[in-house]
């Protein structure tokens, strides 16, 4: 078992070392530090994947150092982290491939890179750590590398809005520290494994859930994620669609469903802030013009969903929500990502202004339009089974009016993301002359349009997977 | 847990299944020329055909996940399939997908909430009763059905697809598959799944959406001035037919829905794919510009004119047997859902006349030639059977329909051959002769076969009605997206102000703060002196206490 405690231990490590070497080797050969840094992110997704065969048997893998005052480091790959470091690294390292040719005409690519890397690899630090302390530690590194990433472009603006998100997230994570505290005070330890099936008062689940809700983008936190839309496409991507805004959805699974025992009122409440986060940003959505300020209101919708599968309280709920994660982490990756190849072909971010643009971007539009299909929730797309499943979840913890709600939700999914390919793509151009992104870009979004496709047609596989996740969960209603 | 994957063959997914494939095949080597020269033709017929897989799985399928998965798949392949048609097309696409992919989502939720009352989602072991939340899931699994199947109020589409969408997909899809399977859902659920009985709501319900399906659709037809528009209307308003005999619950409708259902395929893909020859060979469907095609183009008229009168229901074609036991079960039922029902028959007819007299026979402008034997072919088949499955209808009916109800419920009863009901045959006739003389009578006053249904168009109320009904302003979609918008503008409102909580209220509340703490700091000696007097005298009586 040695090995694959190094390679859990490589899984994080590797890339957050790793990105301190970026900046240097960039100095050597641009080319080199690219492919490194594609190379650190494939390396822990990989060793993420070879943890499956184990986890899927029921062998977790724990590595833990004793150190002083409960700040032991512990390291713990069950199913559930295994299924969000791979879905994570696996969409980070597309994002890297697109990064190549997205970012390459800017300043700053040491940093850009030093960033990604790191915040992946804090990611997956934090995904499998299992003391609280380090999982707030690894939130932290999360943060501050969004935050250099977002105000990348280093205007004005660009840096306020980089500000704002980081005083959003921040002070929703001290707030939640608060409550890990508490918990240390309530438990003596703070060991996810040691504390599982405990009890926590309101007060605590309060605290925390005021640091997920932050990170999630949730109302009411939610609108530092629009803002956010300054940042280059693939950092949007990245960050608001695939890896950073589930973070507080693992955690709200690694804690409250995973670990501690919650009274069931919180389901009810945390179904009712998610239905109105989706309703809200929905109807902004359909509001609003800015290509990626639009696909942040999905973002922000769509979260709404994955929280009313993990709150519902049920198998089915709880699968579906962590399906949602893999499916919307594919699909609005792509959406991101076809936003920047619009946005650095067409020059402009106004989706009123375009029009279009399928004649002269067709492999884009169709990816476009895939991934669309996906966040509706069409099959054979992999939207469908987890929509489906959240749904039903929903429904069968009793709340069949809250879940309503949802579907209103669902209904402007169709008509935003519609209206946005309509402008978009459809109809006459308005001018703006604009060409394919580059081979490498089209490629990205392709590949993320076609793992749609794919996980709708072998959602089998995901879901069986995640079924073992389900069994282990101390917080389902039973 | 999520997806079984099990299919179910009895009679009746059999029967549909394999109607579903047939008109796939015929209508596809249709497809086939008529699409010749499209830039998008073999684009066109991966939908085509993929849709028929979606369409099969749909109707085999004996789990309702496996079910869902199959029917929303659909959307795909009928979005890919309008937006060939052209240009401007995308706009009714959109339209067609959003109006059946948010009822898609209905019927998600009426799955759901079935399964979840039912504890399983197979659907031969699923039982519920129509009270309480198991009313509201049927409610939610027919607005699934009666959008596929075409029936008002999510019926709008239909009519513009008519005219931006390619022909063989109008003759395929609403002409004939959505009607098939719809209509197999809509059987399931409220004859299974639901078993809904002949006094209870939900076949009220049913036989209400049927009856005013019937009869605003016939009106719409009724003025339409081109060949596939007045198609498409009728395509919706034949589904009222169908939906009124299911929803009565009795045998003797049920057995009638489901005959007019296949015999509805049956003559209005043909009437469409009629429609379409006539559209290749003399280049437009506008009524106002074609006639005497029935010499250029005998085989196309001769398939018209047997189709046409089928729809009409006269006798001894098809749709005339199906639509007799319709009305003897709404008769049945209550005599209001005869009367609407033999009101469209009689609009039915008319306009048919009117078509037909405009399209085919008076004087001709154009020089056109018959249709290729491709096209010609799938025509004629249909038609026949037409002619067959109305007087050969103990073949369908007995050995096909008859037994999906098992003979239980038949008790005894023999619903082929000659209508048991004379009345309702004399009334037949008598309406299709008033249908008769009303055409001749308005193309007496118009002076023109086109305008044979104009003394009813511009009668007075009628007039003002038509107009909005024309302007859309009755147009459930259209209204539906206004509400969007302003629902929309109310949350980016909510949205807005939590906004504004971070980037003004949040900040004012700061400065106030910063500047109290700069108004002490103000850099005055003798302040401070005395800000420490005071701090010093506090720590001291704290201390001394």
């Amino acid at each position: 078992m040695m090995n694959k405690e190094a390679l859990l231990l490589a899984a994080i490590f590797a890339p957050i070392f790793g990105a301190l070497i970026l900046p240097l080797l960039g100095r050597v050969s641009q080319g080199l530090r690219n492919n490194t840094a594609l190379a650190l992110v494939a390396l822990s997704c990989l060793c993420s994947l070879s943890f499956i065969p184990s986890v899927m048997g029921g062998k977790n893998i724990i590595f833990s150092f004793a150190l002083p005052l409960s700040l032991s480091l512990t390291f713990y790959a069950d199913t559930l982290a295994v299924f969000m470091a791979v879905v994570s690294s696996f969409i980070g390292a597309i994002i890297v491939l697109y990064s190549f040719d997205y970012i390459s005409h800017y300043d700053n690519q040491n940093e850009y890179y030093l960033m990604v890397v790191l915040f992946l690899g804090a990611m997956m630090g934090l995904v499998y750590s299992a003391n609280l302390i380090y999982l707030f530690l690894f939130w932290e590194i999360t943060a501050i590398a969004c935050w250099r990433l977002i105000g990348f472009y280093r205007g004005q603006r660009d840096v306020l809005k980089a500000d704002k998100a980081f005083l959003v997230t921040v002070f929703g994570a001290l707030v939640m520290l608060i409550g890990f505290v508490a918990i240390f005070q309530q438990t003596g330890t703070f060991n996810l494994i040691i504390m599982r099936g405990q009890v926590l008062p309101d007060i605590i689940v309060a605290l925390i859930l005021f640091g997920i809700l932050s990170k999630s983008a949730t109302l009411p936190f939610q609108t530092w994620l629009p803002d956010a839309g300054v940042a280059p496409s693939p950092v949007t991507a990245l960050l608001h669609a695939a890896v950073l805004v589930k973070i507080g959805v693992y955690v709200f699974a690694r804690l409250f469903l995973m670990t501690f025992m919650i009274s069931s009122s919180w389901h009810a409440t945390v179904m009712m802030i998610a239905g109105a986060s989706a309703l809200v940003a929905a109807g902004a959505a359909l509001v609003e013009t800015d290509i990626k300020r639009l696909v942040a209101y999905s973002t922000i919708s769509q979260i709404g969903f994955i929280f009313l599968g993990l709150a519902a309280g049920n198998m089915v709920g709880a699968v579906g929500g962590l399906l949602y994660i893999l499916m919307h982490g594919l699909a609005k990756g792509g959406l991101f990502l076809c936003a920047g190849i619009i946005e650095q072909n067409a020059k402009t971010k106004d989706i009123t202004r375009m029009g279009g643009l399928i004649r002269t971007m067709p492999v884009t539009a169709m990816a476009f339009l895939f991934c669309a299909f996906s966040v509706m929730g069409i099959p054979p797309l992999g939207g469908f089974f987890s929509k489906f499943m959240v749904i039903s979840g929903g429904i069968k913890s009793g709340e069949i009016w809250l879940t309503l709600v949802f579907i209103v939700g669902a209904f402007m999914t169709i008509l935003y993301l519609f209206r946005a390919f309509t402008l978009i793509f459809l109809g006459e151009s308005k001018g703006y002359p604009s060409r394919e992104g580059s081979k490498m870009m089209v490629a990205c979004v392709a590949l993320l349009a076609i793992l749609s496709l794919a996980g709708g047609l072998l959602a089998n596989y995901p879901i069986g997977f995640l079924k073992t996740a389900g069994y282990q969960m101390v917080g389902l209603l039973k | 847990m999520i997806l079984e994957f099990s299919f179910r063959f009895d009679q009746f997914s059999i029967f549909i299944a394999s109607s579903i494939a047939i008109f796939t095949l015929l209508i596809g080597l249709y497809a086939l020329i008529f699409m010749k020269g499209n830039r998008a033709s073999g684009q066109f017929l991966v939908y085509f055909f993929l849709n028929c897989f979606f369409a099969i799985g749909a109707v085999l399928a004996n789990n309702l996940i496996l079910l869902l998965f199959f029917w929303e798949s659909l959307l795909l392949t009928m979005f890919g399939m309008i937006m060939v048609g052209g240009r401007e097309s995308y706009k009714t696409a959109i339209k067609a997908f959003i109006i059946i992919g948010i009822t898609d989502l209905c019927m998600m939720v009426g799955i759901a909430l079935t399964g979840q009352l039912a504890g399983t989602f197979t659907m031969s072991a699923i039982s519920v009763s129509t009270a309480g939340l198991g009313g509201f899931a049927f409610i939610m699994l027919m607005i699934g059905a009666l959008a596929k199947a075409g029936a008002m109020p999510f019926h709008t589409w239909i009519p513009d697809a008519a005219s931006d969408a390619p022909l063989p997909f109008m003759a395929l899809i609403p002409g004939a598959l959505e009607k098939l399977i719809g209509i197999y859902f809509l059987t399931r659920v409220s004859l299974e799944l639901f078993k809904i009985e002949p006094a209870s709501w939900a076949s009220l319900l049913l036989m209400i959406v049927g009856a005013v399906t019937i009869i605003f659709a016939v009106l719409m037809a009724l003025i339409q001035k081109d060949f596939k528009k007045l198609l498409s209307y009728h395509a919706i308003s034949q589904v009222g037919y169908m939906v009124l005999g299911i929803g009565t619950a009795l045998p003797v409708g049920i057995i009638g829905g489901l005959f007019h259902m296949i015999n509805n395929a049956l003559y209005k893909s043909c009437l469409f794919l009629t429609g379409g020859a006539v559209e290749k060979e003399a280049g437009t469907t506008d009524l106002t510009k074609l006639g005497g095609l029935a010499w250029q183009m005998p085989v196309t008229f001769a398939c018209f004119v047997v189709a046409a009168l089928s729809i009409s229901g006269v006798p001894p074609f098809n749709g005339f047997f199906s639509k007799e036991l319709v009305y003897d079960g709404a008769l049945e039922r209550g005599w209001i859902f005869y009367a609407v029902a033999v009101a469209g028959s009689f609009f039915t007819a008319a306009s048919f006349l009117k078509l037909g007299h405009a399209a085919f026979l008076g004087r001709s402008d154009t020089k056109s030639k018959e249709a290729p034997w491709p096209m010609l072919l799938p025509m004629v088949v249909i038609a026949a059977a037409c002619i067959i499955f109305g007087v050969y209808n103990t073949l369908p009916i007995d050995r096909i329909i008859a037994p999906i109800l098992g003979s239980h419920a038949l008790e005894g009863h023999k619903f082929s051959g000659l209508p048991a009901n004379m009345f309702l045959v004399l009334m037949t006739l008598i309406v299709l002769a008033g249908a008769v003389l009303n055409h001749l009578y308005g193309v007496k006053k118009s002076g023109k076969a086109i305008g044979a249904a104009d003394h009813i168009h511009y009668a007075p109320v009628m007039h003002s009605l038509y107009d909005r009904a024309e302007k859309k302003i009755f147009d459930p979609y259209e209204i539906g997206m206004k509400l969007a918008n302003v629902a929309a503008r109310i949350l980016y409102g909510i949205d807005r102000f939590v906004d504004w909580f971070y980037e003004v209220f949040t900040v004012r509340i700061v400065l106030l703060f910063t500047s109290l703490i700069k108004w002490a700091h103000s850099g005055n000696i003798s302040t401070y002196v005395i800000w420490s007097l005071v701090g010093s005298i506090a720590v001291l009586v704290m201390a001394w206490r």
